[in-house]
């Protein structure tokens, strides 16, 4: 589903040249669950951001759903992104000008998706996550638990292959980050959708398929 | 995606509601300027009905009370013009000639509708002075000085405010002792300046007192000419004195009193206009700089650089919208109840101008923080706290 070969990540300043990540080599395959552990700033969310296409490897080569992604234009990638991918963060980044539902549909915006459509598949998508009864509440009125289900809720809106979680259960208590892993591995189990998820808790990568562990840029597991 | 921008929008009521404020005193501001310079330009394109070139205004100083000694030096003073080779026309006329800074109102009735017309007292030569040309009927002569009933020329305006759209000629206005009769008519007449709208002004055989006159002299006439006159004028009586001006001179004079206001206010207003723009890009740019979590979630889910580039643009517009519809409110009572005597076709023009420099002003504005947010680095905005 996702292959990264020989991928190579260097952030450069006037004065310092940084190696976040190392000759990255991995596959991650369709319908697997896999969590990416390291300490922190041993580039896991720069690897999370490059198999998502929000960033560019200095070298190496990316794969996505057989389709080797190289020299896509803005336009490209943003609709690769928008059907192929969902993304989880662990500050949520949900706008909170916009009610839950309006956050969930968000994805569908960028599709050619009737006001309908946008509402049905958004409902489905928070009924899912059990947040059907908070549709028309606003961001800052939900638990962080809560405010994570509308992250996955607008993550899995449009039906995408890939779910890339970063840290989902980062800033939630255990009982509230079990539930949302409860909720990843069902959209796993139940779904067949791939999850790549960085965690710093090895619990939750645990109840994942394979682990990856990463240490100053490089894999060692 | 309107309804979502809306959305954004009416959660953000508070802030959005000075930059719409802003809009909205801006729009005024601008819908004022724009109907002011476009009647004064609808105006000034229209044709004034006379020409001024290589004509003078002689305004001679008999130095005598008497109206009757004041006839016969005019017909010395006619018969001295006559014998100048330079001199094509002249005319004696009240002292509101065109340009001048004299007025003579008059109120004239009929069939229960009024005008408030400029009254000239002219002589028959006028015409051929300022070389006018009636749309209708004739202009009064010599022989007409002796009939009962006044012959009058009007113009067109006042034809219309008297006789709607009935035949003026041959109708008699005015009081039992002082009636007077339409000849003919004139389509256009600019007396005042070249941004004159249409005025009711009505010419009539010159009466008694009058010591004004207008002079057309052949093109390429020199000063010498001018001293030569003058002298010769004065030399006529005793203790004459003459004052010659050039219409052109006058004209302009009195145009300046009209544009120079104008190039004040379109100053005053382009400043104003400056700050506002410079308001509106701060607040976009300070707007973008905070929400740039958003713009890298918006990126990450399938939002491409020109997604987010009109997104902020059509946000931008949306507020201008609600302030234009709000703006809109008041400008539209000034054609409904018909302030300043304006046509209504002079405030819409002035209102879709107004529209058109906000739309523009704002999405100029909006256009380069806008440009700056979409080409923000989705991993770098989604790591920033």
């Amino acid at each position: 589903m996702i292959k990264l070969k020989n991928i190579e990540k260097v952030y450069r300043t006037s004065t310092i040249e940084t190696l976040a990540l190392n000759e990255i080599n991995l596959e991650v395959g369709k319908g697997e669950f896999l969590s990416i552990m390291g300490p922190s700033g041993c580039g896991k969310s720069t690897l999370l951001n490059i198999m998502g296409l929000l960033d560019e490897p200095s070298k190496g080569e990316i794969t996505v759903d057989n389709e080797t992604i190289r020299d896509f234009s803005d336009k490209k990638l943003a609709h690769f992104r928008n059907q192929k991918l969902g993304f989880i963060f662990q500050s949520y980044h949900l706008i909170n000008d916009l009610p839950v539902l309006d956050n969930v549909e968000l994805p569908l915006l960028y599709r050619s998706a009737s006001a309908n459509e946008r509402t049905q598949l958004a409902t489905e998508a928070l009924q899912k996550v059990g947040l059907s009864n908070r549709v028309k509440h606003y961001p800052t009125q939900l638990s962080g638990g809560q405010k994570q289900r509308v992250a996955i809720a607008r993550a899995i809106v449009g039906r995408p292959e890939i779910i890339l979680a970063d840290e989902p259960t980062g800033n939630l208590d255990s009982a509230m980050g079990n539930e949302i892993m409860d909720i990843l591995i069902n959209l796993n189990k139940n779904d067949g959708t791939t999850i790549v998820m960085v965690t710093h808790d090895e619990n939750m990568a645990k109840k994942t398929n394979r682990l990856v562990r990463l240490f100053d840029g490089t894999q060692v597991m | 995606m309107f309804k979502h921008l809306f959305k954004l929008i009416w959660k953000k009521k508070k802030s959005s509601f000075l930059m719409m404020l802003e809009i909205f005193v801006s729009f005024l501001i601008l819908f004022a300027v724009w109907t002011l310079s476009f009647y004064n330009y609808r105006n000034y394109s229209k044709p004034s009905g006379i020409d001024h070139e290589n004509v003078w205004a002689v305004f001679i100083n008999f130095n005598t009370d008497n109206d009757s000694l004041k006839t016969i030096y005019r017909d010395l003073v006619r018969q001295k013009l006559k014998t100048y080779a330079e001199i094509e026309a002249f005319a004696f006329t009240s002292s509101n000639m065109p340009y001048s800074f004299s007025s003579s109102n008059s109120s004239m009735k009929y069939n229960g509708r009024e005008t408030h017309p400029e009254f000239m007292s002219v002589d028959p030569t006028y015409p051929d002075v300022l070389k006018m040309k009636l749309t209708e009927g004739r202009w009064f002569t010599e022989g007409d000085k002796v009939n009962k009933i006044k012959p009058i020329v009007i113009t067109q305006k006042m034809k219309d405010d008297l006789f709607g759209n009935d035949n003026a000629l041959g109708k008699i206005i005015g009081e039992k002792d002082d009636r007077k009769q339409v000849i003919g008519v004139l389509r256009h007449f600019k007396f005042e300046n070249d941004f004159q709208a249409e005025t009711a002004c009505m010419l009539e055989p010159l009466n008694g007192w009058h010591t004004d006159m207008l002079v057309r002299v052949k093109p390429g006439t020199t000063v010498e000419t001018e001293a030569k006159l003058s002298k010769a004028i004065v030399q006529l009586g005793k203790d004459w004195s003459v004052e010659i001006q050039h219409l052109d001179n006058m004209k302009a004079n009195k145009n300046r009193i009209i544009w120079v206001p104008i190039l004040i206010l379109l100053i005053v207003c382009g400043f104003l206009i400056f700050n506002v723009a410079l308001g509106l890009f701060g607040v976009l740019f300070q707007t973008i700089s905070r929400r740039k979590q958003e713009i890298g979630v918006r990126r990450a889910i399938g939002a491409t650089k020109s997604h987010i580039l009109w997104h902020f643009v059509g946000e931008t517009a949306v507020i201008t919208t609600f302030g234009i519809i709000l703006g809109l409110f008041f400008a539209i009572q000034f054609p409904l109840l018909n302030v300043f005597d304006l046509d209504a076709f002079t405030y819409v023009m002035g209102i879709v101008l107004a529209i058109i420099s906000i739309y523009v002003l704002v999405i100029a504005c909006a256009l380069f923080p806008s440009k700056q947010a979409s080409e923000i680095y989705p991993a770098v905005a989604l790591h920033e706290e």
